[in-house]
């Protein structure tokens, strides 16, 4: 289990240049960052596309970085919001999309999961609230501040989204 | 419910991190470490710095000194205003004001509050995007047709006398229009990325993926023609004017400037060792290129086949446009306000300053094009 003075020290040498630092942080976070992106979109190819801008972003906000705050976090942040982002962008897309078009490339196989598909049922926001509690453990207060939305929002976006999981499940 | 998420299978995963990890470790050997200090020295030191600064601007010998410090980033003895083109043909300029028409006479006029444009095939009208409107628009200023469209970008005109295309970009994707403004449709969803239209050959376009991949498509029946393998991010795509070539400039890559043959095939491609490619522009009626690297706040011009660089100084240099008849080349220059012309042989250098004020702007103007003699 990584420990927070561990992950304190990596970000401290990946601040001055080292690579192995960064590859240990990168190891240690790129996981939940691209499920966490994939539950939201539902989209492979965008879920890569997000967790690879986030990990870009966030190096080029490495030598701003608060190395009391922990990386975790801070990465989920920008993951998660640019997932929201993404998949609103894409619902609205669909609404105006003409029917002459080519398919679009690399469609990601059906991953078959009563999870997965219980969770495509739910808005990209509530989406993005499950996720962020049940897989990234995040507060209720954590979430509220990432997504900048009231904490009681969060709850009751929660309560709804385990609630529609319940009955899909 | 965790243990639920965390056993969700997902297509691809292993192959996603390494290829994420290519990418971040590539962008990260890029970065230059800003050496850290405590906070307190460093906030003290930007204040004396700051107070250093306004006391100099103050005073007349500092002011002086601030001139002397303009004058040595830029060409000397550049005009003070644009005067002439020293080649046939006009230039298309987006600013803050809108975009802009210049006659080889220096003559401007303002189109109006578009964001960016490109010239049609023959220079008889300029495709010009604002935030929700696509435009085709004389170079007198007269609209012909509007199209409401939301977040426009990259429009892009293509075809012969007779039969003409609009390619451009908004939220639904790479959508296709004709040259009157009729039969808008969707071509690409989801694109966002830079376009080209493959001179003389009809409307087969190019364009990139968000995969980096660069794609050719038959736009009048959506057939993709080729794909490239994916590398970094595809920023500019540009074919050479015999529609032969089609050079990629890309970010985070393998290759800075990538050149593919009309069927897809890897021509060349090259790699700075220490710099980026700022811009790259290839030379009409033939496929030489002009390329910017800046490395280390320097930057320098090369053309290929001209020994050494064509011009060199602190900042980037970008928008390299090519004269329509190939023998001068603008440059834009943010740092030293000003527009550099070389000759393609670099013995002929002319600069022109205070750009941005010419054209009412806060940010440097963008050179859109050069394009043919009215």
């Amino acid at each position: 289990m990584r420990t927070g003075r561990d992950e304190r020290a990596h970000v401290r040498g990946a601040q001055r240049g080292s690579v192995s630092d960064l590859e240990a942080l990168f190891r240690a976070h790129w996981q939940r960052a691209f499920r966490a992106a994939y539950l939201v979109t539902h989209d492979a190819g965008a879920a890569e596309d997000i967790a690879q801008e986030s990990f870009l972003a966030a190096i080029r906000a490495l030598d701003r970085f608060d190395r009391r705050r922990p990386f975790g976090p801070w990465l989920h942040r920008i993951v998660v919001n640019r997932a929201i982002d993404w998949t609103r962008a894409t619902r609205l897309r669909s609404e105006v999309e003409l029917s002459e078009s080519l398919p679009a490339p690399d469609q990601p196989a059906e991953a078959g999961s009563e999870v997965l598909a219980a969770l495509a049922a739910l808005s990209p926001e509530h989406r993005a609230v499950v996720v962020m509690r049940y897989l990234l453990e995040l507060t209720p207060g954590e979430i509220a501040e990432a997504l900048g939305i009231p904490r009681g929002t969060v709850n009751s976006r929660l309560r709804r989204g385990l609630d529609a999981l319940g009955d899909e499940l | 419910m965790r243990r639920e998420l965390e056993q969700i299978e997902i297509p691809g995963e292993h192959v996603a991190r390494e290829r994420t990890w290519h990418v971040v470790e590539s962008a990260f050997s890029e970065r230059q470490p800003v050496p850290r200090s405590s906070h307190w020295p460093r906030a003290a030191a930007i204040a004396v710095a700051l107070a250093a600064l306004l006391a100099a601007v103050a005073s007349p010998p500092g002011q002086a000194v601030l001139d002397e410090i303009r004058e040595v980033v830029g060409v000397e003895r550049a005009q003070p205003a644009l005067f002439s083109l020293p080649a046939p043909g006009r230039l298309l300029v987006a600013s803050d004001a809108g975009v802009w028409v210049v006659q080889r006479d220096g003559a401007k006029r303002l189109l109006g509050d578009y964001r960016e444009a490109s010239w049609s095939p023959f220079g008889r009208f300029v495709v010009a995007a604002r935030e929700n409107e696509l435009a085709a628009v004389e170079p007198d200023g007269n609209v012909r047709w509007t199209l409401a469209r939301r977040d426009v970008r990259f429009p892009r005109w293509t075809g012969s006398e007779t039969d003409t295309r609009v390619a451009y970009v908004d939220r639904t994707g790479i959508r296709i229009v004709a040259g009157d403004g009729s039969g808008d449709r969707l071509l690409v969803p989801r694109a966002r990325w830079p376009l080209a239209w493959r001179p003389g050959v009809a409307f087969q376009l190019a364009y990139a993926d968000r995969r980096g991949r660069v794609v050719l498509v038959d736009a009048e029946t959506g057939r993709v023609l080729w794909r490239s393998r994916p590398d970094g991010t595809v920023v500019e795509l540009e074919w050479s004017s015999n529609g032969r070539r089609l050079a990629a400039r890309r970010a985070l890559a393998v290759d800075d400037v990538a050149v593919y043959t009309w069927r897809g095939a890897l021509y060349t491609g090259f790699r700075v060792r220490r710099g980026t490619v700022t811009a790259a522009a290839t030379r009409p009626g033939s496929s030489a290129r002009a390329v910017a690297v800046d490395g280390d706040g320097q930057s320098r011009l090369f053309v290929t086949g001209v020994p050494g660089s064509l011009l060199s100084g602190p900042g980037a240099f970008e928008d390299l446009a090519w004269s329509p008849e190939g023998q001068w080349l603008a440059v834009g220059w943010p740092a030293a306000d000003q527009w550099v012309f070389v000759q393609d042989d670099g013995k002929r250098i002319r600069a022109v300053s205070n750009v941005s004020e010419q054209f009412r702007s806060r940010s440097f103007p963008r050179i859109e094009g050069w394009c043919c003699a009215p």
